[in-house]
């Protein structure tokens, strides 16, 4: 009976996290499809629904809602930065990991501390920087900004490698095989959930960023923006009345790359198990 | 021993890192403040730095005087000019349509000239943060509200107006336009339209015109509808309306940062009390712009004050039954004063960093001339700020716009530092809702006006 009753108790407080979690959410979807165009907050549920704010979104490009445009700078941005990033990162975590050498351990913890302060701070020297080199408004400046500092986020991934058994890339080693064929044949098949980790995160670093790209893409010229910020504009005073719906329309598309990207890379997450694979 | 050069490894890593966390954070100060030292840096040195640009132009800022001598100034312009002129505008989203065909009116207008002109998106409320972040990637012609001149003319971010080319900026455009767009004295802009105030929306079939001149009288009509009268109190735009209409002070000082304010003077109980009194029966509601929009469009709200902005809304709404009018008077202290507003005009301003400062002006002109600002106001319903637009039969018919010609004579221009706005706001809530701790309405208002007046770091 008292189980009974905790289990019960234990439901109740889930149950009310995920209605606390879920209800932006629901709203957000709702309203995607809502015949109203502006904010209606005496009503849930939207009194009309229609599929015209997704239409509008895709096929109807105006002024203010260029979403394909948008979409495709974000994903070249994001896919770009995602793949240098990655790179960068196992190739750090590799040598932090498996190598030694002189002054490994002070390097570590100077890039750990670097890598504490935000990176917001630096964001205005960032800029003049960009500036004095013409990248500003340029797609190719912000996936540099987006991915330069990514190899200090070794930590997590170094601590992966860590757990991969030193006896597997000494015996590599013994067989006479070079850093890199241990890099590249033994470690990173090992590595698999980890990659996966690091891919997803650094995607949605460029894929979700607004205050970067906000001060960056400063033109004005909304076929330079990215998804965030054209979304953001919609939201303008002026605007809000008749694009709220398509900015929840857009809100709810954002997610599906993220989605599929995650669907591809689950798999993988049961794949990496390193048991087994040293003997005896 | 091991343990221990360890330990002072880390510890000199750890100082080394936080040497340069600082290293890097002494250097992100003068960065981070690097737009304001730059943006000033221009303004300080203007007449060095226009220098050049007016030797370049020298033909064409000297033109009325060459004028009239028969010489016209656009055409010493073209003259001077050889290969592209590139060019950057801003207007805003709503804008864009017609800016675009402005510009290709432009462009045909001078077909001797090859242009590069890019139109971007910057609303002109926000246009004042985003120019002065970096002033000299901010574009060469944009627009934006009144409010913002002093800051960025202080920041060197305008070209004061120093010729025409095409029309009389200053004469053919409203008084109170062009003392909008001066800054001591001196021009720095091109009025685009004077329509940025607020006034009185209301359904006629709900209110007579008698109505609609005390807002005491307008609560107890919308109480007897069962229907509400919304304005956003807790927004320090819009109560201001009662606290100048009560004669109560709030100025910029000279130094253009900090605010003079008298609102806990005498009278200013009285006020406060009003507005607890109006919003008591829960008929004046402190309601958003945006839920203003849903309410109005649901048949809740019948009247409302707000902006030229929300005239679509309120047309669709109330069709034929839709009106507009001065703000009403209200009872403070036994006695009606009449609600006060803020004006507001749209300008375009010249970026004194373009490349081409002559064109950009011009350009400015073709923007705010008498035929755009028509086409504007028949586009999307905006005031002209023209006098010769302004007086066109189609402007005096609209409501919204005569209202706010009604209300003119009881609104000021918009002059205010920005400690202003975060203590008018919570203000505004706690007379909303009804002053909910019961505070002694006097501390109230010393309160907000030493928030108000607090001096600006």
């Amino acid at each position: 009976m008292k189980k009974k009753i905790q289990s019960i108790l234990r439901h109740v407080v889930l149950l009310l996290l995920a209605v606390v979690w879920l209800i932006p959410i629901l709203w957000l979807f709702v309203t995607s499809f809502s015949g109203y165009k502006g904010i209606n907050t005496s009503h849930f549920f939207p009194e009309t629904w229609t599929l015209d704010n997704y239409a509008q979104l895709f096929l109807r490009s105006d002024s203010i809602v260029q979403y394909n445009r948008w979409f495709l700078n974000t994903l070249v941005i994001a896919i770009f930065t995602c793949l240098i990033s990655t790179i960068l990162v196992l190739m750090v975590s590799y040598t932090m990991s498996k190598l030694r050498f002189p002054g490994r351990k002070s390097l570590m913890s100077f890039s750990i501390i670097l890598n504490m302060f935000p990176g917001v701070l630096s964001m205005i020297a960032i800029y003049f920087i960009l500036k004095t080199f013409n990248l500003t408004n340029s797609h190719i400046g912000m996936i540099i900004v987006y991915s330069a500092g990514a190899g200090l986020g070794f930590l997590i991934c170094k601590g992966f490698m860590d757990t991969i058994s030193v006896s597997l890339s000494e015996a590599a080693r013994l067989e006479g095989a070079s850093e890199a064929k241990i890099f590249f044949k033994i470690i990173i098949p090992l590595s698999k959930p980890i990659i996966v980790y690091t891919v997803i995160s650094s995607f949605l670093v460029p894929w979700g960023d607004f205050v970067f790209a906000k001060l960056m893409l400063n033109s004005g010229i909304a076929t330079d923006w990215t998804v965030a910020i054209g979304l953001f504009n919609m939201l303008g005073k002026s605007m809000i009345a008749k694009y709220f719906s398509v900015f929840c329309a857009g809100g709810v598309v954002i997610s599906v790359p993220i989605s599929i990207l995650f669907l591809i890379m689950q798999k993988f997450y049961v794949e990496g198990i390193t048991g087994g694979s040293v003997k005896g | 021993m091991k343990k221990k050069v360890l330990a002072t490894l880390l510890a000199t890593a750890m100082t080394v890192g936080c040497l340069t966390g600082c290293g890097g954070g002494a250097a992100e100060q003068p960065a981070a403040e690097a737009p304001a030292a730059e943006a000033e840096t221009p303004a300080a040195e203007e007449p060095a730095a226009e220098a050049p640009a007016a030797e370049e132009e020298a033909p064409a800022v000297e033109a009325p005087a060459a004028a009239a001598e028969g010489t016209d100034p656009v055409a010493n312009l073209i003259a001077a000019t050889t290969g592209t002129v590139t060019l950057k505008v801003w207007a805003s989203e709503e804008d864009q349509d017609l800016t675009t065909k402005l510009l290709d009116d432009f462009k045909a207008a001078y077909p001797d000239v090859t242009f590069d002109i890019t139109l971007g998106a910057e609303s002109e409320s926000t246009a004042k943060d985003t120019v002065l972040t970096d002033v000299e990637a901010a574009a060469d012609v944009y627009s934006f509200a009144d409010d913002q001149i002093n800051d960025l003319v202080n920041a060197g971010a305008l070209q004061e107006v120093v010729a025409n080319y095409t029309f009389d900026v200053v004469n053919e455009n409203a008084t109170g336009a062009v003392e909008a767009a001066a800054v001591n004295g001196k021009v720095y802009a091109y009025p685009m339209t004077a329509d940025n105030g607020y006034f009185m929306f209301y359904d006629s079939s709900v209110f007579s015109e008698s109505d609609v001149q005390s807002l005491e009288k307008m609560v107890e009509v919308a109480e007897a509808a069962g229907k509400k009268i919304a304005m956003d109190i807790s927004n320090g735009w819009y109560i201001y309306a009662f606290f100048q209409g009560a004669g109560l002070e709030l100025k910029l000082n000279d130094d253009g940062l900090t605010n003079t304010c008298t609102w806990n003077a005498a009278g200013g109980t009285d006020v406060a009390q009003a507005i607890l009194d109006l919003t008591a029966s829960g008929v004046l509601v402190d309601m958003s712009d945006e839920d203003m929009a849903t309410q109005i469009a649901e048949g809740n709200v019948v009247a409302c004050v707000n902006g030229t902005w929300r005239a679509e809304t309120a047309a669709e709404a109330w069709g034929d039954n839709y009106a507009a009018t001065k703000l009403p008077t209200f009872k403070a202290g036994g006695k009606d004063c009449q609600m006060s507003s803020y004006s507001g005009y749209k300008l375009v301003g010249v970026n004194p960093h373009s490349a081409n400062v002559g064109w950009a002006m011009l350009l400015a002109e073709f923007l705010t001339n008498e035929a755009a600002q028509t086409a504007r106001f028949e586009a999307r319903g905006l005031g002209p700020a023209n006098l010769a637009a302004a007086s066109s039969d189609a402007v005096q018919a609209n409501p919204a716009i005569s209202a706010l010609a009604a209300q003119a004579a009881y609104a000021t221009p918009q002059r205010v530092g920005g400690n202003f706005w975060s203590p008018a706001e919570t203000l505004g809530q706690i007379l909303a809702s009804g002053n909910p701790d019961g505070t002694d309405l006097q501390e109230l208002l010393d309160t907000t006006v030493e928030g108000i007046t607090a001096p600006v770091e």
